[in-house]
């Protein structure tokens, strides 16, 4: 059963999961599609398009859905498509995408601090910490359990690969490797997430391998080209070095060094 | 007489004191305290467990009292927010309570916090304390009395701001600034003592040479840090030179780098 508070306004044509919580003064409108056991706070507006899936949680004034911030957009039908047990702290906003039937994406399990936007077409995949008013400009890729920093920003159609770190108050322009700990305005790469992988139980011998490709990548003089190959030679069956390699050959902007 | 708009929503638990203002569309959980004087302005959410004192403006949009950022939380935890007197809290400020059992965060009287300025889980702010235009405080972070900081600064967990500092717009702060400083920049460096608010908060000439010196032995010298807070303890002690040491006894995160040395760091 459905708890919506008597102030809020949810379009009939909106749909509801089971045992949604609605709070004062949010907003719902039609085809907003809300999945079950998601609870959105007070004065949150849910536009046309957006879609949130399982135990989601929705702090004050989030604004999910709103047209993208982008001049080309031409009013046609775009979406956000938003997984399960997210939470979405107070005042973020994420957009639309721009083109026709396109689609701005978060997975499942990730925690969007205050103030976080989220700009057209990003995708943030799984388990990524975005803190306090981190903003992502149009196309930016999120990696699985990435962790941006407060204020930081990300430049339209940067990648974060899994598991790195972006350090608060950072300007990214270019792509953050998987595993890497990325800081500074604009941002440079500082080694290995060291903290991160420990936290998520990386060995130690696996650690060390990385950063010995990260090595190979940065300090051996090797022009990008030359590096991937001989990484692809020597490390072709450590699934992770074959991450980062495979993250640096889709790069279209390049990668912080 | 309390002036409680009709579409305002607020909760039979709360406390609300008869000369409150409470405005449209205000959210207003129960076990929340609202001292006398108090205006609660539009669209503003008031979470449970939050103590507001007298005569503070909450201004359109804040949040205050919400659960904190920290993953570690549950739902199950009870905490607090406790605001003291006189306090200007700007549009879509947010202000979370602590994060473990019993444990809150600390508002003093007088500060001015400024739009979309944030206070994690467990900060505690002194009297009088600025924070100007999206400044984000993360959990623990402790701020001084007259500190000011400036725009779009983030500290980082567990920082220590001293008294009577300032910090530049757009820092990050990764480490203690110890009282009476100027900082920023990015990593934040110390660069001279806050002259202007020393003038300001009426220190005497005498007083202000005294913290110049201190600036220069803690900052300009060849000194590390313990030989430095040995030299500062062997020098007369006063009130403000205490501060200074009891401040710098207390850093576990370590000091903010000496501007001259930011290209080393």
């Amino acid at each position: 059963m459905a708890q919506i508070h008597k102030t809020a306004i949810v379009d009939p044509r909106a749909i509801l999961g089971e045992d949604v919580s609605i709070g004062p003064y949010s907003i719902v409108k039609a085809n907003a599609v809300i999945g079950d056991h998601t609870c959105i706070g007070s004065s949150c507006v849910i536009e046309s398009g957006a879609s949130l899936g399982r135990e989601c949680v929705l702090f004050t004034g989030v604004i999910i859905g709103s047209i993208t911030q982008d001049l080309k957009y031409a009013g046609k039908t775009s979406f956000v498509k938003i997984g399960d047990r997210n939470r979405i702290r107070e005042y973020v906003t994420i957009n639309l995408g721009t083109e026709e039937n396109s689609e701005t994406i978060i997975g499942n399990d990730n925690l969007l601090m205050a103030y976080v936007h989220v700009g057209h077409n990003s995708v943030i995949y799984n388990h990524s910490i975005l803190a306090n008013g981190a903003t992502l400009a149009g196309h930016v890729e999120i990696e699985n359990g990435a962790v941006v920093g407060g204020l930081s920003a990300l430049h339209q159609f940067v990648r974060i690969g899994k598991q790195a770190i972006v350090g608060g108050c950072s300007k990214v322009v270019q792509d953050v490797i998987p595993y890497a700990r990325a800081d500074g305005h604009p941002a440079k790469l500082y080694g290995l997430n060291s903290i991160g992988l420990n936290r998520k139980n990386f060995s130690l011998e696996l650690q060390a391998l990385l950063k010995k490709a990260f090595k190979i990548l940065f300090r051996s003089q090797l022009p990008l080209s030359q590096a991937l190959s001989k990484l692809k030679d020597q490390y072709q069956d450590t699934v992770e070095v074959m991450d980062v390699v495979r993250f640096i050959e889709k790069s279209s902007r390049g990668i912080c060094r | 007489m309390t002036k409680i708009h009709p579409t305002a929503i607020v909760d039979t638990g709360a406390r609300i004191h008869h000369d409150v203002q409470v405005g449209p569309h205000v959210v207003i959980e129960d076990d929340v305290d609202i001292d006398a004087g108090t205006v609660v302005m539009a669209g503003s959410f008031i979470a449970r467990g939050t103590r507001i004192g007298k005569n503070n403006r909450i201004h359109m949009g804040a949040v205050i009292g919400h659960e904190p950022q920290d993953l570690a939380f549950h739902s199950d935890i009870h905490s607090y927010v406790h605001i003291g007197d006189s306090n200007e809290i700007r549009e879509y400020v947010t202000i979370h309570k602590g994060t473990k059992e019993g444990s809150s965060t600390h508002i003093g009287n007088n500060c001015f916090l400024m739009g979309a300025s944030h206070v994690a889980h467990n900060c505690q702010i002194g009297n009088h304390v600025i924070l100007a235009n999206g400044v984000l405080l993360a959990g623990y972070v402790d701020v001084g009395e007259h500190a000011f900081i400036s725009g779009m600064v983030a500290v980082h967990q567990f920082v220590r701001i001293g008294a009577f500092v300032i910090l530049s717009g757009h820092s990050a702060v990764n480490k203690d600034i110890p009282p009476f400083m100027l900082a920023g920049g990015r990593p934040c460096a110390v660069s001279a003592v806050n002259l202007v608010a020393l003038r300001r908060g009426d220190f005497s000439p005498e007083r202000i040479e005294d913290i110049k010196k201190d600036f220069k032995i803690l900052f300009k010298s060849e000194l590390n840090k313990s030989q430095a807070i040995e030299k500062l303890s062997k020098e007369p002690p006063n009130e403000h030179r205490n501060l200074l040491l009891d401040f710098l006894e207390k850093s576990e995160r370590g000091l903010c780098i000496a501007s001259g040395l930011k290209d080393r760091a």
